[in-house]
């Protein structure tokens, strides 16, 4: 059994590990209110977007541009090139989050050779790890992740569209962490370029439509949301069905429209997943460090019980030490006289 | 009075307006654009600057918005998707001419295009910022 002296140290030092998680916990519950309000500011924004580009692409002709998936050197193009946007967190101590959002982004580029693809890692956590393992990472694509604000989401979505007009990538995903509520957290992965054609996003809601048990491939992906980026979303779906084949007029052109829907909707989506992630990456360290205080707790009652009850053991030893000195000199007292 | 029909602005922190109104005008790429109800189903481009449209109380709202896309539906409802947009009594005078001087100063500056695109923009909003906020004083 340990002495009191150690226990004591012990105790002492979770209470001032106590004391630093307890301290964060409250840091990353009034940023967590934060971020929730600005979540619940911009959702309508974020989920306009998405209903927007959904809409105008189910009213989209075919067309060949370099958007769509159909340039004429794609046919010819062995090697697709993909650029994969990852969302880390600026720090650790956030339970699971980081972690998942980096298995996902492995997972992805499990079996792509280095040149195949590039990853573009926002938060300091990921892109430490993604460099020191040896990923194809581009080092000069640095943006942190705490307080989202439109001008980073802005700067973000030009260099990726810019790199995509070069030609450099061919696909553009994005993988971020969504808040689903106060404690589930999903990450997923989205397509933002290239975009999806009318005539894919036409087959896929009827191959929905017609089947209806809902077992065939494209619905099953669709119930099974954001894990895939090939499958449509609810809200393509929604579009298609409110009539996608009337054709209606841009202004000033289709070209100028595309370009400003491309934009809108990339720098749009980079906001949101930002401010999600931001959220969630609260909400997670705010978790962890709810549950590391409540261990420090455990760990310290028990403590203080072990200590308590070596203090004892040692009095009582003691007190007998006492007493059986006493009564050996009383012996001796007796023998003498 | 014409009809009044549905329009909903939404911009990236807030949703500005959702109500009725008359009649919506708007810049567009070569000059402003207006929409009344009925209007033609359309996607539209909506450049940075002023924006107004008359409430049923027959009251102008002017607004600045940074650029976005209008829609307008079978329904004749109207949808503006913007980064940002405000009320001209909102905008942070101060805040916008400092915007404005930076990023005169980074046009001056060696750019690579997309900084040059992103500086642009940037001048575009705050100069619509100060000229709506400079035309209700």
């Amino acid at each position: 059994m340990a002495s009191t002296k150690e226990i004591q140290k012990r105790i002492n030092s979770i209470q001032d590990t106590m004391k630093i998680t307890r301290a964060m916990y409250m840091m990353s519950s009034m940023k967590l209110r934060k971020a929730k309000q600005k979540l619940e500011d911009t959702e309508p924004f974020f989920i306009g977007t998405q209903v927007g580009i959904a809409e105008n692409l189910a009213h989209f002709p075919d067309i060949r541009h370099i958007y769509f998936d159909n340039r004429i050197e794609d046919e010819q193009e062995v090697k697709k090139r993909r650029g994969f946007i990852v969302f880390t967190g600026d720090k650790g101590m956030a339970g699971a989050y980081n972690h998942n959002a980096i298995k996902l982004a492995e997972e992805r580029v499990a079996n792509l050779s280095r040149d195949e693809y590039q990853l573009f890692v926002v938060g300091e956590v990921g892109r430490a790890y993604f460099k020191n393992n040896g990923y194809n990472v581009d080092e000069s694509f640095v943006f942190s992740s705490n307080n989202p604000s439109m001008h980073r989401a802005r700067l973000i979505a030009e260099y990726m569209i810019d790199l995509y007009n070069r030609e450099e990538l061919d696909h553009i995903d994005v993988i971020y962490t969504k808040m689903l509520n106060s404690v589930t957290e999903e990450t997923c992965v989205e397509r933002l370029l290239p975009l999806k054609t009318h005539k894919f996003l036409k087959e896929q809601a009827k191959e929905i439509t017609e089947d209806v048990e809902g077992t065939s491939k494209a619905a099953l992906e669709l119930k099974e949301g954001t894990k895939h980026v090939h499958s449509i979303s609810s809200y393509e779906l929604e579009a298609i069905q409110n009539g996608g084949d009337s054709w209606y007029p841009f202004y000033p052109s289709l070209k100028t429209v595309l370009e400003k829907l491309v934009h809108n909707h990339f720098t749009g989506f980079i906001y949101g997943a930002m401010v999600e992630c931001f959220a969630s990456e609260e909400n997670a360290r705010m978790m962890a460090m709810q549950s590391a205080t409540d261990n420090a707790e455990a760990i310290l009652h028990e403590l203080s019980i072990e200590f308590n009850r070596v203090r004892q053991a040692q009095i009582t030893q003691e007190i007998t030490e006492v007493i059986g000195g006493a009564k050996a000199l009383k012996k001796k007292k007796k023998s003498k006289r | 009075m014409a009809s009044l029909f549905h329009l909903k602005i939404v911009a990236c922190d807030r949703v500005f307006y959702d109500g009725e109104t008359e009649i919506l005008i708007f810049p567009g790429v070569d000059g402003e654009m207006a929409i009344m109800n009925h209007h033609e189903v359309f996607t539209g481009v909506v450049e940075v600057g002023e924006i107004r449209f008359k409430l049923s109380d027959g009251s102008w709202q002017h607004a600045i918005i940074s650029d976005g896309l209008v829609t307008v539906y079978p329904d004749g409802s109207t949808k503006i998707l913007a980064y940002s947009c405000e009320k001209p009594e909102e905008i942070d005078t101060f805040r916008a001419q400092e915007a404005l001087e930076r990023a005169r100063e980074q046009m001056q500056q060696k750019q690579s295009r997309i900084e040059y695109e992103i500086s642009n923009a940037n001048m575009a909003r705050a100069m619509a910022r100060l000229k709506g906020a400079s035309q209700r004083k």
